[in-house]
C-alpha cells in the first residue's frame, strides 16, 4: 500500500493533507505525487468513527481513529462524546442543541438563555464538562498522529471539509479546534466544493490545451449531520459554483425522529440522564440505527427490544412509515435543491448533465429519489464515477495539494473551485431590519459596499451592527462596533459608507467610513475602521439583547433610500 | 433629495493582507493617505454585478468613472501600475493581467475595460460562452487559491485580478448589466432609481404588476415570465442598434425598460 508508492515530493513542501470530519465518520486522505490516496487506520479502515471516550484508565481519552469498540453500546455508556461537528459552535437556544440534549447518552445542559450548553462525559460516575472544540482537538490529535505514522513525516498542513451550512462561529470553533491540535488549517472548504474539485479533476478532457465542453452537476451531499446542495459548471478543470445551499439536517435527525416514534416519551423517560436510562436509551439508539440501515435495503424491518426499565419495544417499520416519520426532513432536502437551482437560475432540469450524490444518507431510497425526481431522470443515472464516501475527503487532499503549491507534470492538478458564499452578511439598519451587503451565492472573493445615514438630528456616533443570515429569517450577530465622530448634522446628511470584503480564504471583514458631502476634498472625516469578523463570541443572541436595551434606536443607522430591496 | 445629496463616494482601498499592517487608502481626486506603507497600494473598485441593488449605489459610478478617463495611476501613490508597459518580475514588454514570458501576476491596470480582459470588441452582441472559457482560463491563472506559494504582493495582484474578472464576467454575461456598463464606458450614467414620465410605460409597468400578483398558478406567472423574455430580447435588439448608431438617448430608453421588464421577471422568480 502506502509504503511502496512512497511520499518523496514532500521533501521539500510539505503537502496538506485533506480531513473530512464528519458528524458519524472522518477520513483522511492525501496527494501521493500522483494521485490522492486514503489514509488507513492500524485496523486498516478508511472510515473511522468520530467520537472520543473519557475514562480513568487511560491517561488521555482515546477517540474513534486508535480505539477499537468492543461493542457500539460501549459509545453510549455515556462516558463517550459524539456529534462533536452538530454541537460545535451552537448555543443552548439552537433547536439542534435542545433535541440533541434530549437524545443523546452523555450530558447536554440547556438553559435556553443564549449562551453555549454545559456538555459533560461520565466518568466513574461524575460528570465531568468538557466541549465540542476539547473533543474534536482530541480527535484530531488522534488523526494527526496516524497521519504522521502513516506518511513518515510531521503533519501540520491540513485541508478540512466544512458543511456548507456552518456559521462563521462555527467555522471559528472548528479553526479554534485544530490549532488545540497543533494544525495549521490552510482552508476550510465547504464540502461541495471539495466534491466540485474532485469532478472538474475526472471531467478534465484527455488531450491538454482542449477545454471541453462545460458541464452543469448538481451536487447533493447528506451526511449524519449536514445536508448541502450545490450546482458548478465545470470545464477544462475549472468548477464555477453557481449556486451553494446548506441545512443541519442529516442522518441524526432521521434517527431521532424514528426513536421518538418508537418510544414518544422518550425525552421524559430519559431527562435524568441515570445509568439505567442511558443504558435504555444506548440499546433504543442502537436498534434504531440498524433498523434505518436496513430499510435503505427491505421494505419492513421488526424492532424488538428491550429497555431494560420494564419498557419492552416490539414494532415493525416499514418504508413508507419511515418516510412519513422523516416527511420535515425530506421536505428540506427538497426545497433546498429547488432554492439552489433557483439561485444558480439554472431553469430547466434537463440542463444538469451530472447528478452526483454523495454523503452517508446517499443510499437511503427516498433521498435518491428525491433527488432523481427533481432532476427529472432515473436513478441508473446518478453519476457514478466518485464513491459517495470518499468524494469530500478525496477533494480536500486535491486541495491540500494545490495549497501547498504541487505541480503535477500530467496536468492532474490543474484543477480550481471557484467559491460562493453561502450565507447573506448585512447590517442592521432601518429599525432593526437585516440589510444584506454580501448577498448568498456571491462569488468569492467578493467586495460589495453600501452608503447608509443617520436617524437622528445630530447623531454623532453610529453603531455597525453585523449580520450572517444562516437560513430564511434565522441572523446571528456576528459583531459590532462604532463609528464615532460623526459631524453634528441634520439626519440624512453624512454619509455612512459600509464595506464588507471576502477574500478568497473566506476571512470577513467589514470597513466603515463617514463622509459629509459638501464642496472640497472629499476624504473622511474621521479614520476609517477595519474589523474582522466575528467579533462576538458566544452568547451573542445575549448581545443583540444587551444592545437593543442599552442602546435602543439612538446609533442606528438607516438606508438613505428609505427602502429596502426594491 | 436624499438620492442627490448622497451621490458622493467614499472608496477605500485596502490591502488584502492580514490585519496586522492594514494600511488603508482613500481614493479620490486628492489621494489621501491615512498610513505610510513603504510598498504598493492596490486599488479596489466596487464592483457593480449581479444585483441591481449594487448599482443603486451612487459612488460606484464615480469609481468607473475616474477609471474609465484613465486617472488610475493618480489613484496610487506608489503603486506600480504606471508600469504596466513591462513586467514588474521579468521587465518582458506588455504583459496582459499575468505576463506571458513568466507567467508573474501583473497588478490591476484600470484602463484595461472588461471587454478587453475577454478580447471582445466594445459591442453590446456578444457570442453565447465566449465569456465562459476566458473567465475560467483567466482563474485558473489568477484564482487566490493557485497562487499559495508565490510572493504577498503578487498574490495581492491575484486577488486584485481575479475579483476584478470576475466583476468584468458577471457584468457582462447579463445583457442588463452589460448594457449600463457600455454607456458608463461612453461616460453616461444609468440611474436605474429615476422615476418613469413616460404615461404608456407607466400604464404598461401597471397592468403586468397586476397580471403578476393576480396570476393564479405557476402557469400563468410562467406566461408572463416568457412573455417578459421577449420584450427583454426586443429591447435588448434595440439598444444594439441604438448604441450602435451613437443615439444615446435611444439607449437609455431601452435600458430602462430592460430594468423594469427584468425587475418583473426577480418578482416572478420569487413568487414561483
Amino acid at each position: 500500500m502506502s509504503e511502496q508508492t512512497g511520499y518523496t515530493v514532500a521533501s521539500d513542501t510539505e503537502i496538506a493533507i485533506g480531513i473530512d470530519i464528519g458528524t458519524f465518520q472522518c477520513r483522511l486522505a492525501v496527494w501521493n505525487g500522483s494521485q490522492v490516496e486514503l489514509i488507513r487506520n492500524t485496523r486498516n479502515q478508511k472510515l473511522m468513527k468520530s467520537y472520543v471516550t473519557f475514562s480513568d484508565e487511560s491517561p488521555s481519552p482515546v477517540g474513534g481513529v486508535s480505539n477499537q469498540l468492543s461493542h457500539e453500546y460501549e459509545m453510549l455508556s455515556g462516558a463517550t462524546i459524539f456529534n462533536m461537528k452538530r454541537l460545535i459552535g451552537r448555543l443552548d437556544t439552537d433547536p439542534i442543541v435542545s433535541k440533541a440534549s434530549k437524545t443523546l447518552p452523555f450530558l447536554i445542559q440547556t438553559l435556553g438563555i443564549g449562551v453555549r450548553p454545559f456538555i459533560a462525559a461520565l466518568v466513574n460516575n461524575i460528570w465531568r464538562s468538557t466541549t465540542p472544540e476539547e473533543v474534536l482537538a482530541i480527535y484530531l490529535l488522534e488523526l494527526k498522529a496516524l497521519a504522521e505514522a502513516r506518511l513518515k513525516r510531521p503533519v501540520r498542513d491540513v485541508v478540512l471539509t466544512v458543511p456548507a451550512a456552518f456559521s462563521r462561529f462555527q467555522l471559528v470553533r472548528i479553526a479554534r479546534s485544530c490549532a488545540m491540535a497543533g494544525l495549521h488549517v490552510l482552508r476550510l472548504m465547504p464540502e461541495p466544493a471539495a466534491v466540485a474539485l474532485l469532478y472538474a479533476q475526472q471531467q478534465m478532457p484527455k488531450n491538454m490545451g482542449d477545454s471541453g465542453s462545460e458541464k452543469i452537476g448538481l451536487i447533493f451531499n447528506m451526511g449524519a449531520g449536514y445536508c448541502d446542495v450545490a450546482v458548478i459548471a465545470t470545464a477544462g478543470g475549472v468548477s464555477q459554483m453557481k449556486g451553494l445551499a446548506g441545512s443541519s439536517i442529516g442522518g441524526e435527525d432521521l434517527l431521532q425522529n424514528t426513536m421518538h416514534w418508537l418510544v414518544p416519551e422518550m425525552d421524559s423517560l430519559f431527562s435524568s440522564h441515570g445509568l439505567e436510562e442511558i443504558k435504555s436509551m444506548g440499546i433504543l439508539r442502537v436498534a434504531t440505527q440498524d433498523a434505518i440501515h436496513q430499510l435503505s435495503s427491505q421494505a419492513s424491518v421488526q424492532i424488538d427490544i428491550d429497555l431494560g426499565n420494564g419498557t419492552r419495544i416490539c414494532r415493525v417499520i416499514d418504508v413508507e412509515e419511515f418516510e412519513e416519520i422523516n416527511k420535515d426532513v425530506f421536505e428540506k432536502c427538497v426545497s433546498l435543491i429547488t432554492q439552489c437551482l433557483r439561485d444558480s437560475k439554472v431553469v430547466k432540469a434537463e440542463y444538469i448533465d451530472d447528478v452526483i450524490l454523495v454523503g452517508g444518507c446517499s443510499s437511503i431510497p427516498k433521498i435518491r429519489q428525491i433527488v432523481t425526481g427533481i432532476c427529472k431522470r432515473s436513478e441508473t443515472e446518478i453519476y457514478s464515477g466518485i464513491n459517495p464516501m470518499e468524494a469530500a475527503v478525496r477533494g480536500a487532499a486535491l486541495e491540500g495539494a494545490l495549497a501547498s503549491g504541487v505541480n503535477d507534470p500530467l496536468g492532474n492538478l490543474d484543477l480550481l473551485t471557484i467559491q460562493v458564499n453561502a450565507h447573506s452578511i448585512g447590517v442592521r439598519a432601518n429599525r432593526n431590519t437585516f440589510v444584506p451587503i454580501i448577498d448568498r451565492n456571491t462569488t468569492l472573493p467578493a467586495r460589495r459596499e453600501m452608503v447608509f445615514t443617520t436617524a437622528h438630528e445630530n447623531q454623532t456616533e453610529a453603531l455597525i451592527v453585523v449580520y450572517e443570515e444562516v437560513d430564511d429569517a434565522n441572523q446571528l450577530l456576528l459583531g459590532y462596533f462604532k463609528v464615532v465622530g460623526i459631524p453634528a448634522a441634520r439626519s440624512g446628511v453624512p454619509e455612512i459608507s459600509v464595506c464588507m470584503d471576502i477574500d478568497a480564504s473566506n476571512m470577513l471583514r467589514v470597513m466603515a467610513g463617514v463622509i459629509m458631502p459638501g464642496s472640497g476634498p472629499r476624504k473622511p472625516v474621521v479614520p476609517l475602521m477595519e474589523v474582522r469578523m466575528p467579533t462576538a463570541d458566544g452568547g451573542h443572541g445575549l448581545c443583540a439583547d444587551a444592545l437593543n436595551k442599552i442602546l435602543g434606536s439612538n446609533l442606528d443607522l438607516v438606508c438613505p433610500h428609505g427602502k429596502l430591496n426594491t | 433629495m436624499l438620492k442627490t445629496v448622497l451621490r458622493t463616494p467614499l472608496s477605500t482601498l485596502i490591502r488584502k493582507t492580514l490585519a496586522q499592517s492594514i494600511s488603508i487608502q482613500l481614493l479620490e481626486e486628492n489621494v489621501t493617505q491615512l498610513q505610510n506603507q513603504p510598498h504598493f497600494y492596490t486599488v479596489y473598485r466596487f464592483n457593480s454585478n449581479e444585483r441591481t441593488r449594487v448599482f443603486r449605489n451612487p459612488q460606484i459610478h464615480f469609481i468607473r468613472n475616474s477609471e474609465l478617463l484613465g486617472n488610475s495611476s493618480g489613484f496610487c501613490s506608489s503603486g506600480s501600475i504606471d508600469e504596466t508597459s513591462c513586467c514588474w518580475n521579468c521587465k518582458a514588454q506588455s504583459p496582459f493581467l499575468i505576463c506571458e514570458s513568466c507567467g508573474s501576476v501583473q497588478p490591476v491596470d484600470h484602463s484595461v475595460d472588461y471587454f478587453r480582459i475577454f478580447g471582445l470588441e466594445r459591442k453590446f452582441d456578444i457570442e453565447d460562452g465566449s465569456l465562459e472559457g476566458m473567465y475560467k482560463n483567466w482563474q485558473k491563472k489568477l484564482h487566490p487559491d493557485l497562487v499559495h506559494t508565490k510572493s504577498k504582493e503578487e498574490r495581492e495582484y491575484a486577488a486584485e485580478q481575479s475579483a476584478r474578472v470576475i466583476d468584468a464576467y458577471t457584468t457582462l454575461r447579463k445583457p442588463l448589466s452589460r448594457a449600463i456598463y457600455l454607456m458608463r464606458l461612453e461616460g453616461i450614467e444609468v440611474d436605474e432609481e429615476q422615476t418613469v414620465s413616460e404615461p404608456e410605460l407607466l400604464g404598461e409597468i401597471m397592468e403586468i404588476r397586476e397580471a403578476v400578483e393576480e396570476a393564479a398558478d405557476s402557469q400563468a406567472l410562467n406566461k408572463i415570465q416568457s412573455q417578459m423574455e421577449e420584450k427583454l430580447k426586443h429591447w435588448s435588439n434595440f439598444f444594439a442598434n441604438a448604441f450602435g448608431r451613437k443615439f444615446f438617448d435611444e439607449a437609455l430608453k431601452s435600458i430602462q425598460r430592460m430594468t423594469y421588464y427584468h425587475r418583473v421577471n426577480e418578482e416572478i422568480v420569487k413568487k414561483l
